[in-house]
């Protein structure tokens, strides 16, 4: 059936490894930069491995501010994710089982919700936090992430609810079951992929949001990860090696989070997507 | 079943009141203001219409602004897209060390933006550079090339950028999506004698075409509002070749203070974007009807 | 037993937080953040002794990093949530004054025995707007200081002293580079930042021209402005390529390296080659034969905002820190107390007197609440120069946009 199996898996994996080298070279410079002592990041020319691997870059980026923003970014990020996902999944039902002119434009407007440049609303979002007492609170940060991220969830979770079959819920409903309990115990089961889908898609957009963390949070104890990469940052130049060795210590617990949850993930924003 | 339809809004109103406090309003009052003449150093604005924007798109910046967002949009969407896919067709196959070839390839994209562009903006270093390193110990320039630098290079240099972080995105999506398509007609024309070529064009691409279309349409909003990889690798530089709309939103009104002029721009932006999204819309009713008859 | 201790303990700071509170004043105070200095730790202790002769008052300070404070000023006047005091880099005090920001210090200033005497020139002016002074000049520095690398030059033949000089400076530049041998003379930069406008501007202050002339009006297409962006021009060979997405920091890693024999940088620069390995030196500047070279003046003010409640404390502060036995614990720049400046040129830098000398032939930017602006209109420029386009007409653009602002 096949002409030649052997030189076809080769060029497999030569494409594989190719695309492997792509997505790792500069994630290798990554690393060895982070292992360089200070002034080795400069040497001419480049040197692709350290001369004297040091891991003093990670003792100087794990310093207890790193902590501090460790810890802030996972509580933001998780809560936004537990209620963007929680509200999206609600949204999203109506607006996949409701056939109602007003519900198709209220579907228009949130897609429209999300092309607006977070830049030109940023100031009038700040007024309101201060407005209600939430600067440098977690609060300010959760409510704004789950705002700018609840049309993707809505529209990933609409797809997919679209394509659950309808059978289960009408006959749950003929059997006496009130929508809240058709929603509760036959459509959020089903739904599990699709959420789990939206939930990572959620948490690696809040993981790395910048602009209004930067906007909300001006007492050192309440920044998150990515704007604490600043402090690496001065007006003159940056210090590479402490930035990067932060970099790699920040990707490993997505990484690990993606490695578990690559399954389900995969299956659900297929559901969403194809459906969509 | 929702069949109430005060069942339906009941579900609907929570998040529709946030998005609406959160995102509607805010941005209502940017619209309002673009019609103003409102900046930090003029604390009492005149209304002045649809001067400002008269004022903004007579420059020709705002036509190269344009210009340049939808070349990097364009750009980064397809490039993005296409290794996406091929990527994603790669990994469907069987493959020794699948499992950890496809968890690596997610790499980039858990990265923060920031940190993808400082650590980019170090590899297009002419000097201290790993590309130019490279280039010059393989003999292809005696001289490193100072890509972000020159204006005919830094889109093309800051596109690859956005590319390596955004498509895994793609990837994964396709990925999921190949794994869905029916195995069985894929054998059958194989057993028509239908060549690799023959079976992606023929059966999986009109399989996953709806994949195709949605995820365009979401990595085009995503990246045509994309702030992070532009500001930090050139902050629209140089002499503007990679100003694109974000950029110039923040570089309005947090960089010089000019509020008004700042929100023309970014009203502007979502008139742009949405007319893009609305031609993604119809291209894709005219493909469906299109292919009814089939 | 831990638990009753931890009750009483409570009920004792609940009955003391009250008293504390009617007489304790917070004072938000935002500063700059340079990450290459040790200096929150000074900061800290000069807080402290601030704190000690004043009870009543409390002293919150924050530091932000530079790339970010632009921003969080802005969005927090604008968002009501002002501090009580920050340090405005000089180009911003005109915005800040214009937009009603901040306070105007005047009588205060008088009061309090603070006068332009007793600081450099150029940073009282550059607090000064429209006849009001809406800051107390803190720290300055120059741009720019031409450092270079002495075994770099000897090896080239140059004698370091020819640098001050327009022709000494191409002339050292060409002798240093090889391009083939990653060695280049002059550091060039053109990145978007305000450190591509103050070193252009210096050339061009240093050649009789100006960015603004005495009506206001754009001068930098006038000849002794031409004449000096075509002599930056004609340095670009002996630059390391990618002048038009380089910075200073960038420029800074390649002295440091070995590579680049002249790097252009503030005295602030002088700790950072105290550390290294590098036999250096520097000249003030550079200007054409028989012309004093005249540097660009940096800087912070200390500003008081218009919507803070604590201005009498914040303005003791204020005071405190440009004290001429403060001021140079608490700056990591030069401070502007020109007493407390001598004393810690003396301390701190390699050539006081030289430096000192620089910083008071300075001129400051344009004092518009529009600089920004201008600023943005500059930057175009150099890229404009630094990437071979013809100068007049670049000089010509520039200034037909800098005079449209008005």
């Amino acid at each position: 059936m096949r002409r030649a199996p052997l030189a076809r898996k080769a060029a497999l994996v030569a494409a594989e490894l190719a695309v492997a080298a792509f997505v790792l070279v500069p994630f290798f410079w990554m690393v060895s930069v982070s292992l360089k002592p200070p002034d080795e990041p400069f040497a001419i020319p480049a040197r692709l491995w350290p001369q004297d691997p040091t891991f003093e870059n990670y003792i100087a980026a794990f310093r207890p501010e790193f902590r501090t923003y460790f810890l802030n970014s996972l509580v933001v990020s998780l809560t936004s994710v537990a209620i963007t996902v929680g509200l999206a999944l609600v949204a999203a039902y109506a607006f996949s089982r409701t056939k109602l002119l007003i519900v198709s434009g209220l579907l228009a407007l949130v897609v429209l919700a999300q092309m607006f440049p977070h830049a030109a609303i940023i100031i009038p979002i700040y007024k309101m936090m201060r407005a209600g007492d939430l600067l440098n609170t977690y609060a300010s940060l959760i409510i704004a992430y789950v705002s700018v991220t609840l049309p993707v969830a809505i529209w990933m979770l609409r797809g997919f609810l679209k394509g659950l079959p309808q059978s289960l819920e009408e006959a749950a409903s003929i059997d006496g079951a009130g929508p809240f309990r058709v929603f509760r115990e036959i459509v959020v089961p089903l739904a599990r992929p699709g959420i789990i889908a939206t939930a990572v898609y959620v948490l690696i957009v809040t993981w790395q949001e910048f602009l209004f963390a930067l906007s909300f949070t001006s007492t050192r104890d309440m920044r998150t990860l990515p704007v604490g990469m600043n402090d690496f940052i001065g007006q003159y130049g940056i210090r590479y090696g402490e930035l990067m060795a932060s970099s790699v210590l920040i990707s490993i617990p997505v990484v690990a989070v993606f490695y578990v949850l690559q399954r389900y993930f995969v299956a659900g924003i297929t559901a969403g997507a194809v459906k969509g | 079943m929702l069949r109430d339809r005060w069942m339906s809004f009941a579900f609907l109103a929570p998040a529709v009141l946030l998005l609406g406090v959160f995102l509607y309003y805010p941005m209502i009052g940017t619209v309002i203001e673009s019609f103003y003449s409102t900046s930090f150093i003029n604390p009492n604005p005149a209304f002045v219409g649809f001067k400002q924007y008269e004022t903004v798109m007579g420059k020709a910046e705002f036509w190269q602004v344009l210009a340049n967002s939808l070349v990097w949009t364009v750009c980064v969407v397809a490039l993005q897209n296409v290794i996406g896919f091929f990527v994603a067709v790669l990994l469907n196959q069987a493959l020794p060390a699948q499992g950890l070839v496809r968890a690596v390839v997610l790499l980039p994209w858990v990265l923060p933006g920031v940190v993808v562009a400082i650590l980019w903006r170090f590899m297009y270093d002419p000097q201290l550079g790993l590309i130019n390193s490279f280039l010059i110990s393989a003999g292809l320039t005696t001289e490193g090339i100072a890509w972000l630098a020159d204006k005919t290079t830094a889109m093309g240099a800051v596109i690859l950028a956005a590319v390596w972080k955004g498509f895994p995105f793609s990837a994964l999506i396709y990925l999921a999506a190949l794994q869905s398509v029916d195995r069985e007609q894929i054998e059958a024309a194989t057993i028509d004698g239908a060549g690799a070529l023959r079976r992606l064009r023929d059966v999986v691409l009109p399989a996953i075409r709806n994949v195709i279309l949605v995820n365009v349409v979401l990595t085009t909003i995503l990246t045509f509002n994309y702030f992070d990889i532009v500001w930090v690798l050139t902050r629209g530089g140089p002499q503007g070749a990679t100003d694109i709309f974000p950029t110039k939103i923040y570089e309005l009104g947090f960089g010089q203070f000019r509020f008004g002029e700042a929100a023309t721009y970014g009203v502007a932006s979502i008139g742009v974007l949405a007319l893009v999204a609305a031609l993604y819309v119809l291209a894709q009713r005219a493909g469906s009807r299109r292919r009814r008859p089939v | 037993m831990k638990r009753l201790l931890t009750s009483v303990a409570m009920a004792a700071l609940l009955t003391a937080a009250p008293a504390m509170a009617q007489d304790k004043t917070v004072l938000q105070f935002w500063d700059n953040q340079q990450t290459e200095s040790g200096l929150s730790d000074y900061q800290r202790a000069a807080v402290e002794r601030f704190e000690a002769e004043n009870p009543d008052v409390t002293v919150n300070v924050t530091t932000i990093p530079y790339p970010e404070y632009q921003q969080r000023l802005l969005t927090a006047v604008q968002g009501g949530n002002a501090p009580d005091i920050a340090t405005l880099d000089q180009i911003w005090v005109a915005a800040f004054a214009a937009a009603g920001a901040v306070e105007d210090l005047s009588e205060e200033a008088a009061a309090a025995g603070l006068t332009k005497d007793k600081f450099f020139p150029g940073a009282w002016d550059s607090a000064s707007y429209e006849g009001g002074l809406y800051g107390i000049p803190f720290n300055v520095d120059v741009w720019q200081f031409s450092f270079y690398n002495a075994a770099l030059l000897q090896e080239a033949g140059v004698d370091p002293a020819s640098l001050a000089t327009w022709d000494g400076l191409k002339a050292a530049a060409e002798a240093v580079t090889d391009r083939a041998a990653g060695r280049f003379g002059v550091g060039l930069f053109g990145h978007e930042g305000e450190d591509t406008v103050v070193v252009m501007n210096s050339f061009v202050f240093s050649n009789g021209g100006s960015v603004l002339g005495e009506d206001g009006s754009c001068a930098l297409d006038e000849p002794a402005a031409i004449e000096a962006l075509t002599y930056l021009q004609s340095l670009v060979p002996y630059a390391p390529q990618g002048i038009l997405n380089a910075s200073s920091g960038d420029m800074r890693q390649l002295f440091l390296n070995g590579s680049l024999a002249i790097e252009f940088w503030p005295a602030l620069e002088q700790p950072t080659l105290q550390k290294s390995a590098i036999d250096w030196g520097f000249v003030n500047g550079t200007a054409p034969e028989g012309k004093t070279p005249v540097g660009t003046y940096g800087g912070w003010n200390l500003a008081i905002f218009s919507a803070s409640p604590n201005k009498d404390a914040a303005m003791r502060f204020a005071e405190f820190l440009t004290r001429e036995d403060v001021n140079g614990d608490v700056v990591d720049l030069v401070p502007a107390n020109t007493k407390a400046a001598a004393a810690f040129l003396a301390a701190n830098r390699e050539g006081p007197d030289e430096i000192m000398a620089h910083l008071e032939n300075a001129r400051p930017r344009p004092l518009s609440p529009r600089y920004l602006e201008v600023a943005d209109i500059e930057v175009r420029l150099a890229q404009d120069v630094y990437s071979g386009e013809d100068v007049a007409a670049a000089a010509k653009k520039a200034c037909d946009a800098i005079d449209a602002l008005n």
